[in-house]
């Protein structure tokens, strides 16, 4: 598998200036750079089950002459969209949303790009009472029988199974100040020190930057922002973004759909080869 | 004869006599002063209240198979500290005293026979820092389902896990992907897959393989969600109401096929694995 990380010009940022970036509210989301990679976007909505969630935006665009699904977490701008976005963490309709835009990708032979900023799927208690644990497990293994391209982006923030969730892909990658987290700093510090306000330890911890994630092999590539991160120039980030994901997908455009699905299945089962080469790094099998 | 007309004392503990666990003198569900003979007899559930206890995945494999049948595969896949994790605890002292206290990670996986019929056997403990799937955890079933689906042989897993392993970052996540990749292969080659989910299973093993079974089966009074009730409290300030979360919350919100006493689940078993052959 190709790796193209690029050195990010500024290597000075702490951990938690990183994650402050990645969550900056004047950030880019989904929609901005959705709108720029295919401004004729059609959003389309809805599980057909029970209810569309609108922390996940999916939806049709022309991008590169050729018909592509788009999917996103969406985070509001103001206080009354962000409160209408949940902030972006995903309610069980919203993986069921995505699951069955992908079959109508699959149907029609659109490939799927999916761009992920999301604190974590919704821990509350409607979540908890709709399932929201097997619509996640569901998808996962759903997006491994998708028989078309996958190309996911982390944009903002990757947290944890809500993330994931939306992040089985042929190929993921990265914007250079985004992070991706088995759990949120203050998760991760409420469960290993029962207390929150460890985050900035806990963050320190859990290698989650763009670099970390490239240097574990969990990502193919970290896209370089703007100076003064993406949120200085929309544009530019969007045509970076633009470029890394259209390289990804026109090498898989020409893939047989078996070893697509071959080579997805080997991404993520040996997705931790690399800890066999260093010592420290993993299972010794 | 089938399995669920024989008498339930035969089957019971059909498998190996369970090994000894820590219980209090009093049980936390009524109070009766508890015996360790008889519980253990008992399968560890409460003659009087039905409370059940936590079993090790030690206990877990005597229970289900076969005496002398178990042959465990991967043991000696090992964790390592791959993000130098030192605080609060260094992961690597925490992994080896609980190697040293001799339990093997927070999944075990083999093959045995369960009232002669062969299946692979995969069990959760939740002493091993607290269940929580790791690249171990996760090697060693995503292995066992490849081989099940190869084989043919059905897969039975039994859960209890706090989620994914903090201290092995984003590569403990990407574990949900590996085992659901394989959990869909045996899927798709038709091999039925039996899944116990017992107290607790939450996180990323509820939103991975748990709740993915072709027949899910609780325990009850287990608790079974996503988000800890904890983590629910700080986020939302929600007060939840008694049993949220509880395998009989599972049942009537239709993510469990039933909750089923564990004196009777390897007759049930048994049964099933005479029904999918």
């Amino acid at each position: 598998m190709t790796r193209h990380g690029r050195k990010p010009d500024d290597t000075t940022l702490s951990v938690w200036q990183v994650i402050e970036l990645a969550r900056h509210p004047d950030r880019p989301y989904s929609l901005d750079y959705i709108r720029r990679l295919a401004p004729d976007f059609i959003e389309l909505h809805g599980d057909r089950l029970s209810g569309d969630d609108p922390a996940l935006v999916g939806g049709i665009g022309t991008w590169h002459g050729r018909t592509t699904v788009f999917l996103g977490h969406q985070k509001g701008r103001s206080l009354k969209e962000r409160v209408a976005r949940n902030w972006g963490m995903m309610h069980p309709e919203g993986y069921r949303k995505a699951i069955r835009l992908a079959h109508h990708a699959a149907k029609f032979r659109f490939p799927i790009v999916s761009l992920i900023d999301t604190p974590g799927a919704y821990p509350g208690a409607g979540a908890e009472e709709r399932g929201i644990a097997a619509a996640i497990a569901e998808a996962i293994m759903e997006w491994f029988r998708i028989p078309v391209p996958i190309v996911a982006a982390v944009i903002g923030e990757g947290g944890s199974g809500g993330a994931l969730g939306m992040g089985v892909a042929d190929r993921v990658i990265m914007l250079e100040n985004s992070i991706y987290s088995v759990a949120s700093p203050e998760a991760a510090a409420s469960i290993v020190w029962r207390d929150n306000n460890r985050k900035v330890e806990a963050a320190e911890q859990l290698q989650l930057t763009s670099r970390d994630l490239l240097a574990m092999g969990v990502v193919e590539e970290v896209v370089t922002e703007p100076k003064g991160s993406a949120r200085t120039d929309y544009d530019v980030a969007a045509a970076a973004l633009d470029e890394a994901l259209n390289r990804h997908m026109q090498s898989l455009l020409t893939q047989p759909t078996d070893e697509l699905l071959q080579h997805r299945y080997e991404r993520f089962r040996y997705i931790d080869s690399l800890v066999h080469a260093e010592p420290h790094f993993g299972p010794k099998v | 004869m089938s399995a669920l007309a024989k008498p339930a004392t035969e089957l019971r503990i059909a498998g190996g006599k369970l090994p000894e666990i820590p219980l209090p003198t009093n049980c936390p569900g009524c109070g009766v002063a508890l015996d360790l003979e008889v519980m253990r007899k008992h399968n560890y559930v409460c003659s009087q209240c039905g409370h059940h206890f936590r079993l090790g995945a030690d206990a877990w494999i005597a229970l289900i198979a076969d005496r002398g049948s178990w042959i465990e595969r991967w043991g000696d896949v090992r964790s390592h500290d791959l993000l130098n994790w030192k605080v609060p605890k260094p992961y690597q002292e925490v992994v080896e005293k609980l190697l040293e206290d001799g339990l093997n990670e927070a999944v075990r996986t083999g093959t045995c026979t369960l009232a002669g019929r062969p299946i692979w056997l995969a069990a959760f403990d939740f002493r091993f820092v607290g269940g929580t799937l790791s690249i171990v955890a996760g090697e060693r079933l995503a292995r066992g389902m490849e081989q099940a689906a190869s084989s043919g042989i059905p897969y039975v897993l039994i859960s209890a896990s706090g989620g994914a392993r903090m201290q092995e970052g984003v590569l403990a996540l990407m574990q949900l992907a590996k085992v659901n990749a394989a959990l869909g292969r045996l899927h798709a080659a038709g091999v039925p897959y039996f899944s116990v989910l017992t107290d607790p299973t939450f996180g990323g093993t509820a939103a991975s393989l748990a709740l993915l079974g072709d027949i899910n089966i609780a325990e009850p009074g287990a608790a079974i969600g996503f988000t800890g009730p904890r983590v629910i409290k700080q986020a939302t300030y929600a007060d939840l109401p008694p049993g949220f979360q509880s395998a009989e919350f599972q049942l009537s919100h239709g993510q469990v096929d039933m909750v089923l006493p564990r004196t009777e689940l390897r007759r049930l078993l048994a049964h099933l694995l005479e029904m999918y052959p």
